[in-house]
């Protein structure tokens, strides 16, 4: 059998470990025993760790271990905690081909390594337009000028005044999958979907500070403003302002990292990233759209007649399956199995994600588990038993709008190939009979 | 290092100029030369790495080995070579870079002139070793004399805190009554943002001719003599009718809709590390030269100015149309997705990102699409 769908942990004999006798995939079974004499793979000795008794006892446990004899380190000896020495490897990396100069680039977050739902400071996911601005608080200002009955300057003291707001959400750059328009590039889910953070902001409502200034009555669009190299711009209707922005100085608690806008940024709930400005210094008021280099040039979305979508500011329903993954494989052979990853929407909460395993065919619900805030990411799962057969695994999305995740080729017949971005399509990883993933596309 | 000739010569050039008089003369022709690395290059007090390594100190330095910076693997090797920066390789590099060190990501063309490479490694020198405090003191000076008055309206002096809380100032606007008014000059300061129908727009002017060589000065470097784009670095020129290719290249001439952009965006951010270094009419001359390299203007004594700027017109300003992807197919028919049996047969990969692996680590080509 090619593909076969998992069956319930539940519906099993519990306990014993073993592989069952009325498994049906023999040939499957007769694959990962010859493989484990053959290839003699580090994937096929940890099956065996796992699923056979072992012959000797397990040093990890009859010797007496150095951390269980000597006094570790005290505290202050690490006044700012960093993580386990044995998760190096777990950072933020870039595509040095991408761009011209890292001063004008991005890096990915790691999502195959990342549980739960908020995103860890450290590893949000960069991308800037003029390198990081290292700003002092005591020097940073907030003007509010245009159509406002007065302009105003704000000290970070000032801001911090206002009255506070907590909210959880989703970051997500408009590239974000950009390189898969053409078909699959890039193995790993970090470099085709890891432009996306999700982060408890902590913050003052935009609208306070604008109505501080007293807004006329022509005003309609706004125009945040960063103090960085590039001194981003992107034009913003005053609706949104209103309804759900925020100018924040925390993330998860602690002060914005540098690369995230420290001291203030605004965010954009649901929104393009790319509007979310950092190192926000000015907010301006006016009657119409001012047409930035960021709103003309870039984060438009050429279609194949031609034509240019523009201001496509909502971050579409979107999902993508974490672990397994091109960089995170299957390591213990066939068995219990925990498949997982995140979905989002811009339009709201998270209603529903199905999952497959034969690509398509078949889909199945899976657990939503976690914290569930509007234009936040949800965590999902599907627990299942893997049979050591090669998978197709797919999620799609399902938001509380109605809205349901597309498929790539449904989004290549709507746009072309061109847009670069707002690219959700469902993304395939074909999980091997070695239990390693790579990422493709099917029929 | 094999020491050719021409750079017997030039050392010969800077020892007799750091041994006569007209060192200092050197000097300050250099500073200005040293306007051509300076997009990329840093020198002087507290001076970063940029586009490229600040350049203190880079007489005996061996190349590739400022801290910080991500330097081409050609680059390193070079230095673990042991290519030290002196005069002569200072200038050989400078000369031609990319036939001294080839691998080098300096996109810079290279300089011509000995005189200018001389007057340049002069200039150089005064921020490596001892010769270092000259050139500082006076840049302290200058930068000294650029700051603004610090104004007492913006000044949050520790000396307010000592007053009785009761006794500060609360402002009458607004309902937290928080902040204060910005003064117009304040205003002034940041406010540069122009909108298609002109409204933004700084009074001043400047012609294609002077907007060519302001640009081959300080653009050409990166954004290619004309207008092509050097490397990854974005082109400003070209690709007119190529929208529905396959690749489409997507410039001002052949994507932007709106001049005022071009304008708003040279002045708010190039040149790329050097930012609001031009004057409002260099802009002028720029968004004129690049109009011209454009083929929107043809004439070179065409001159842009605040009078004239909103009757011209870029030629894909139609082509934009609103966000109507709700009406996309997969969106508007809000069926219930299929759960069983959906397709038939079984799935069969039809391309595999392997195939052209160009995931970091994967030691293969590189991607084709950039981001943008
Ligand atoms: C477009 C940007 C750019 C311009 C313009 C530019 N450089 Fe560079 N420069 C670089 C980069 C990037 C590197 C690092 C090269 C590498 O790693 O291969 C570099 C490296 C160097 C180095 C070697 C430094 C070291 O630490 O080893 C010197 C010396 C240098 N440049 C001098 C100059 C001078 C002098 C000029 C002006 C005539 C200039 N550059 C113009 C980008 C630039
Ligand atoms: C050191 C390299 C460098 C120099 C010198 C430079 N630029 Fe740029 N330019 C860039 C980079 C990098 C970008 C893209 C920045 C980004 O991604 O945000 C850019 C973007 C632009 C764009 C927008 C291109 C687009 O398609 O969106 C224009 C216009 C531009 N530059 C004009 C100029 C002009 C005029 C000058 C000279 C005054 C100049 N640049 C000097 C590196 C440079």
């Amino acid at each position: 059998m090619w593909c076969v769908i998992g069956e319930p942990m539940g519906k099993r004999k519990k306990g014993d470990g073993r592989p069952h006798l009325d498994d049906r995939k023999s040939l499957s079974r007769r694959r990962l025993l010859t493989g484990a004499a053959s290839a003699g793979a580090a994937l096929s000795t940890a099956a065996l760790t796992h699923s056979q008794a072992r012959a000797a006892a397990d040093p990890a446990i009859t010797e007496i271990q150095d951390w269980n004899r000597y006094l570790g380190d005290g505290v202050d000896e690490r006044p700012y905690g960093l993580p386990s020495e044995f998760e190096k490897h777990v950072v933020r990396r870039d595509v040095s081909w991408l761009t011209a100069d890292p001063k004008s680039s991005v890096n990915f977050t790691p999502l195959h390594e990342l549980e739960g739902i908020i995103t860890p400071n450290g590893l949000c996911f960069e991308r800037h337009h003029g390198g990081i601005a290292e700003i002092d608080p005591a020097k940073h200002r907030l003007m509010i000028n245009g159509l406002v009955d007065t302009p105003l300057v704000f000290t970070m003291e000032d801001i911090m005044r206002f009255p506070r707001h907590n909210r959880i959400y989703f970051l997500e750059c408009a590239a974000n999958s950009g390189m898969e328009w053409r078909g699959a590039q890039l193995n790993g889910c970090q470099f085709t979907h890891g432009m996306v953070h999700n982060v408890m902001y902590t913050g003052v409502r935009l609208s306070d500070v604008l109505k501080e200034a007293g807004l006329q009555s022509t005003a309609k669009w706004l125009l945040p403003e960063g103090a960085d190299a590039a001194a981003m711009t992107r034009s913003i209707p005053l609706k949104k302002g209103l309804d759900d922005c925020l100018i924040a100085f925390k993330m998860n608690g602690e002060a914005l990292r540098p690369e995230q806008g420290y001291p203030l940024r605004l965010v954009v709930p649901g929104w393009e990233g790319n509007m979310w400005i950092k190192w926000l210094r000015r907010i301006e008021v006016g009657d119409e759209p001012w047409h930035q280099r960021e709103e003309t040039s870039k984060y438009t979305d050429l279609l194949a007649n031609g034509k240019a979508r523009r201001f496509t500011w909502t971050m579409d329903v979107k999902s993508v399956i974490t672990n397994p993954s091109p960089q995170a494989p299957i390591t213990h052979g066939r068995g219990q199995t925990v498949l997982t990853g995140l979905a989002w929407s811009g339009y709201g909460k998270i209603a529903r994600v199905d999952v497959t395993i034969d690509g398509g065919r078949n889909w199945q619900r899976a657990r939503l588990d976690g914290p569930s805030f509007s234009k936040s990411v949800h965590r999902f799962y599907h627990d299942f038993y893997w049979d050591g057969s090669p998978l197709f695994l797919q999620s799609r999305a399902i938001d509380d709008a109605g809205n349901v995740q597309p498929t790539k080729a449904e989004l290549r017949t709507a746009r072309g190939q061109n847009s670069i971005y707002h690219n959700n399509g469902i993304q395939t990883w074909h999980v091997r009979e070695d239990g390693s993933a790579e990422n493709v596309e099917i029929s | 290092m094999s020491r050719s000739p021409s750079a017997l010569l030039l050392a010969g050039a800077i020892a007799a100029l750091i041994d006569s008089g007209s060192y200092a003369q050197g000097v300050d022709i250099g500073e200005k030369v040293f306007r051509k690395c300076k997009a990329c290059h840093a020198v002087g007090d507290g001076a970063k790495n940029r586009v490229g390594p600040h350049l203190n100190d880079i007489f005996g330095r061996k190349a590739g080995t400022v801290d910080g910076f991500k330097y081409s693997k050609a680059m390193t090797a070079a230095g673990e070579n042991g290519l030290e920066w002196d005069a002569q390789s200072i200038g050989r590099f400078v000369a031609k870079p990319r036939d001294a060190i080839r691998g080098t990501k300096m996109a810079f063309a290279g300089m011509e002139k000995e005189e200018d490479r001389a007057s340049l490694i002069a200039y150089l020198k005064t921020f490596s070793g001892r010769g270092a405090g000259r050139q500082p003191e006076k840049k302290k000076a200058a930068v000294a004399a650029e700051k603004p008055t610090a104004n007492p309206a913006i000044a949050t002096g520790a000396e307010g805190k000592k007053e009785l809380a009761k006794n500060a100032e609360v402002p009458g606007h607004g309902t937290f009554h928080l902040g204060r008014v910005a003064l117009d000059e304040e205003i002034t300061a940041w406010d540069i943002d122009i909108r298609p129908d002109g409204a933004g727009l700084p009074d001043g002017r400047g012609t294609v001719s002077l907007g060519e060589s302001i640009y081959t000065e300080r653009c050409a470097a990166c954004h290619g003599d004309f207008g092509d784009g050097r490397d990854r670095w974005p082109a400003l020129a070209g690709g007119q009718g190529s929208l529905m290719k396959e690749r489409p290249e997507k410039t001002i001439g052949s994507y932007w809709p709106y001049l005022s952009t071009v304008y708003d965006y040279i002045r708010r951010a190039m040149p790329f590390g050097d930012a609001r270094s031009l004057t409002d009419d260099e802009v002028y001359a720029l968004t004129a030269y690049v109009l011209y390299l454009n083929d929107i203007v043809t004439e070179e004594d065409f001159e842009l100015s605040s009078e004239n700027f909103t009757a011209l017109h870029l030629p894909n300003e139609d082509a934009f149309i609103p966000d109507d992807r709700a009406q996309e197919g997969h969106y508007a028919n809000r069926n219930e997705p299929c759960m069983n049996d959906c397709i038939p047969g079984k799935a069969k990969v039809t391309m595999r990102a392997r195939v052209l692996d160009v995931t970091p680590d994967s030691e293969t080509v590189e991607g084709t699409d950039t981001i943008e």
